[in-house]
């Protein structure tokens, strides 16, 4: 490839398709990663043998039988599940899916999660669990010191000098403006998605990541434009001197942005006693279906 | 000056991108990002403060220069492609000034051949094809503050092990060293993601000071006394600088800010596609598709199509970026005396931005740069610039607060880099970090083949922790370019792993992955060992 631009499928190495990273690396693991004061990312890797081994103990149609879910333990006390009793909710989930979003109700505590099997009888067998994760409070502490107490009553106005109101907001727009930098590829391949583009749902179900679609459409259309003349002649497009061919032809090449432009063709025999006019209006329009 | 200041500005611009050198190409698209920053930000900037130090303006600016733009300002092969763009784009100009003359267009035709030209006389005559020498100077003057940034601009807050935050931060250091000659005091952490505790491993560094979205120190907790206008210390003693959003917002806001006003250049009409196919054909990529060539010859004008767009008044647009730099300096002054009144204490205002969208996006923003530091030293009395290093040496004595986990990305928090679009990069990331921990804790002192291909897998999981690709996969831009950049690191992380786990080492894989991905030439695997973390942490 030459660039991110140029979708050449000639030149992209099979190796180079992210699909092409291992689907497991062998091991069973789970880690979750903080996203914002409310929201959790989970993957795992469950390996065959480990699920082979769960059957062997619990029954062949263990996973058949049970709830699959994701149990999310409250561990802001112990900073572990093994510590004692732990508020936990569970979500129920597909052990195939590999990763999860989590949504919980309160922010600024630690959360651990385990990924298993509830059974029809009530039991609860855990097949592999997370790190803990400490998420942000996501507002102003409640915490004050002895020497704020006597100015608290001006921390509303402070906050408003702060700029509370920009919280998450101003650094969009640096974030856009970044996007921009990256302004050269605009032509015909940068199609700017919005932000959002996650997942205030988890993936449904088998559904694979957006990145996995790799059907796409890319087009542009440039204007070419020609003419023939004496070869003597003097011809001018747009006002700008063309340079002729030896037979009299001519031919030019421009960038067709949406919109209406006009060409004004002009030639001037070579004893400037004769002219020939003639003018291309062009106009384009792009409609794209937004996908 | 005398000390009368009400409250101290610190201007910090972080300058940062993404390592991209393809030594396999003779000519590479993403290259240009780099070429074209240099251009129109990095060096305009040194040239701003060579012509203020002439005048003996006194100015104060801090600067991130991450470690990805210190190595490829610092690469040899990358200086030569360089040097072969800003000739390439001077004979342009030259062509232009003759096309152009007698139209309209003749004085901006004649600004970029100033330009071209003044950029290679800085960069060849003055800092001897490697610009860090410029940065230095102003540096070892005290005009300047360099700070540094993770070693790979990492995302932090989504790594697990802290051997890769550790790491991130003595890399980074290390290689500040080679190219300043000292250690570095701040640290800008990449997309300001700051997770708690993080910090003890900036202390081990001897780093004083980062910055904050302003919602990392007013969630802070305790609260912070003196909101965004005074810096708090971390537990470990570290000082956290927040955002202040107004004066953001003034420079920034799609309705308000100061870039879009209707005299200033227009960023999308551009000569790559103005002009006739074969005569900026040699000014394309190989490829000879239209893009963007960086001479453009129109302003804004307002909310009419690109072919609308009236012809651009260079002088005028200087003019314009004066008077906003007077504005901006009144604003500042007014804010400032405002919270003097109100906190009792001289406050710090911090203005953060990209350094790129400085002279790149916002043509003029450069001269605005310039104006403003002129402005501040000869117009006023009441604000005084200065670095966070020079702040803490005034007021050393700072609350003590726990800031909140938040970035500076949309909605505040980790949501850009962990999304639908980049989510399955982090199970690879996590066990290249694993394992590269690993063998980190395992050999102990190699030498030969198996030393350069344990420094190499460092390289790797490295570059594939650059906050950068998780961003365009969200953003869409450059998605391809991105994806396959993270999975091509990988993949040489993965080969190499096995053939040191597997005694079998391949030397020509090796040379050819050290030939493509040289960023940091003295790394040494071991930062990322558990001994070292701990180490940190305790000290």
């Amino acid at each position: 490839m030459t660039s991110s631009g140029q979708i050449n499928k000639d030149n992209i190495s099979p190796g180079s398709d992210y699909k092409s990273l291992p689907e497991g690396y062998g091991s069973t693991e789970a880690v979750l990663l903080p996203r914002d004061p409310n929201w959790m990312f989970i993957y795992w890797e469950i390996t065959a043998n480990a699920k082979a081994e769960v059957c062997k103990k619990h029954g062949a149609d263990i996973f058949q039988k049970s709830k699959q879910i994701i149990r999310v333990y409250d561990v802001t006390a112990t900073g572990s599940v093994d510590g004692g009793d732990q508020k936990y909710f569970d979500i129920p989930i597909m052990v195939d899916a590999k990763n999860w979003y989590i949504n919980v109700q309160e922010s600024g505590r630690t959360y651990c999660c385990e990924v298993g099997l509830v059974t029809p009888d009530g039991r609860f067998i855990g097949l592999v669990r997370t790190n803990p994760v400490k998420l942000p409070g996501g507002m102003v502490s409640d915490v004050t010191d002895e020497k704020w107490m006597s100015v608290s009553s001006d921390f509303e106005k402070l906050l408003q000098l702060s700029g509370v109101e920009y919280i998450g907001k101003g650094s969009g727009e640096v974030a856009k403006s970044l996007a921009q930098r990256w302004e050269m590829l605009r032509a015909v391949f940068s199609r700017a998605s919005s932000w959002g583009v996650s997942s205030l749902s988890s993936h449904a179900l088998g559904k694979q990541p957006s990145v996995n679609k790799n059907f796409w459409l890319v087009a542009d259309c440039e204007l070419i434009l020609y003419g023939a003349t004496e070869p003597d002649a003097c011809v001018t497009v747009s006002g700008r001197k063309v340079k002729l061919n030896t037979d009299g032809t001519f031919s030019m090449r421009f960038a067709l942005p949406d919109g209406s432009m006009g060409l004004p063709i002009k030639a001037v025999s070579n004893d400037e006693s004769d002219t020939r006019e003639i003018e291309i209006k062009v106009s384009r329009t792009t409609h794209t279906d937004g996908k | 000056m005398a000390n009368n200041e009400k409250g101290y500005l610190a201007l910090v611009l972080h300058a940062h991108l993404p390592f991209i050198r393809h030594p396999e190409y003779e000519d590479f698209l993403e290259e240009d990002w780099f070429y074209e920053a240099m251009c129109e930000t990095y060096l305009p900037l040194l040239d701003i403060y060579e012509r203020l130090t002439r005048e003996n303006v006194d100015f104060r600016i801090t600067m991130s220069l991450t470690p990805p733009l210190c190595n490829m300002m610092a690469d040899p092969l990358l200086s030569k492609r360089f040097q072969r763009y800003y000739n390439q784009r001077l004979e342009l100009s030259e062509k232009e000034v003759v096309r152009t003359r007698n139209t309209q267009f003749y004085d901006v035709a004649r600004m970029y051949e100033r330009k071209f030209k003044r950029i290679k006389e800085l960069y060849e005559d003055y800092y001897h094809c490697n610009i860090l020498e410029g940065f230095k100077k102003f540096q070892d003057m005290g005009r300047l503050e360099v700070i540094t940034c993770g070693a790979t601009h990492g995302f932090l807050p989504l790594e697990v092990r802290k051997e890769a935050v550790y790491a991130q931060v003595k890399i980074a250091s290390d290689d500040y060293r080679r190219h300043f000659g000292r250690g570095p005091r701040g640290i800008w952490l990449a997309e300001c993601a700051y997770n708690p505790g993080d910090d003890v491993y900036l202390k081990a560094n001897g780093i004083r000071f980062f910055f904050l979205e302003t919602h990392g120190i007013i969630y802070g907790s305790p609260r912070p006394r003196y909101g965004v206008y005074a810096p708090v210390y971390c537990p470990s003693g570290v000082a956290a600088f927040g955002r202040d959003m107004e004066s953001a917002q003034q420079v920034w806001s799609a309705e308000t800010g100061y870039p879009g006003d209707h005299r200033y250049r227009e960023f999308y009409r551009d000569l790559g596609y103005d002009m006739e196919y074969e005569y900026i054909k040699p000014y394309l990529h190989s490829d000879g598709v239209r893009r963007n060539i960086s001479m453009k010859y129109h302003r804004i004008t307002g909310r009419v199509g690109l072919n609308e767009k009236a012809p651009y008044n260079p002088q005028e647009a200087r003019e314009v970026a004066a008077s906003h730099a007077g504005n901006f300096m009144f604003n500042r002054e007014r804010q400032i005396e405002h919270l003097n009144g109100f906190l009792g204490r001289k406050p710090i205002v911090v203005s953060m931005y990209d350094a790129e969208l400085y002279g790149h996006w916002w043509y003029e923003g450069t001269d605005f740069i310039e104006f403003f530091l002129k402005k501040i030293h000869y117009d006023q009395q009441t604000v005084k610039l200065v670095t966070p290093s020079e702040y803490l040496g005034i007021y050393p004595d700072n609350q003590m607060v726990q800031p909140s986990m938040s970035t500076w990305g949309d909605k505040g928090y980790n949501e850009v880099w962990l999304n639908g679009t980049n989510d399955w990069m982090y199970r690879h990331l996590h066990k290249a970090v694993e394992r590269m921990v690993e063998m980190a804790n395992r050999f102990e002192s190699p030498d030969g083949p198996l030393k350069r291909a344990l420094n190499q897998c460092a390289r790797e999981v490295a570059l594939g922790m650059s906050s950068d690709w998780a961003f365009l996969m969200t953003v869409g831009t450059a998605k391809t370019y991105s994806t396959k950049r993270f999975v091509e690191h990988t993949h040489r992380f993965i080969a190499l792993y096995e053939q040191i786990m597997g005694n079998r080492i391949d030397e020509g894989y090796l040379k050819d992955i050290e030939w493509r991905d040289n960023i940091f030439p003295a790394i040494d695997y071991r930062v990322f060992s558990t001994a070292e973390a701990d180490k940190a942490a305790k000290s």
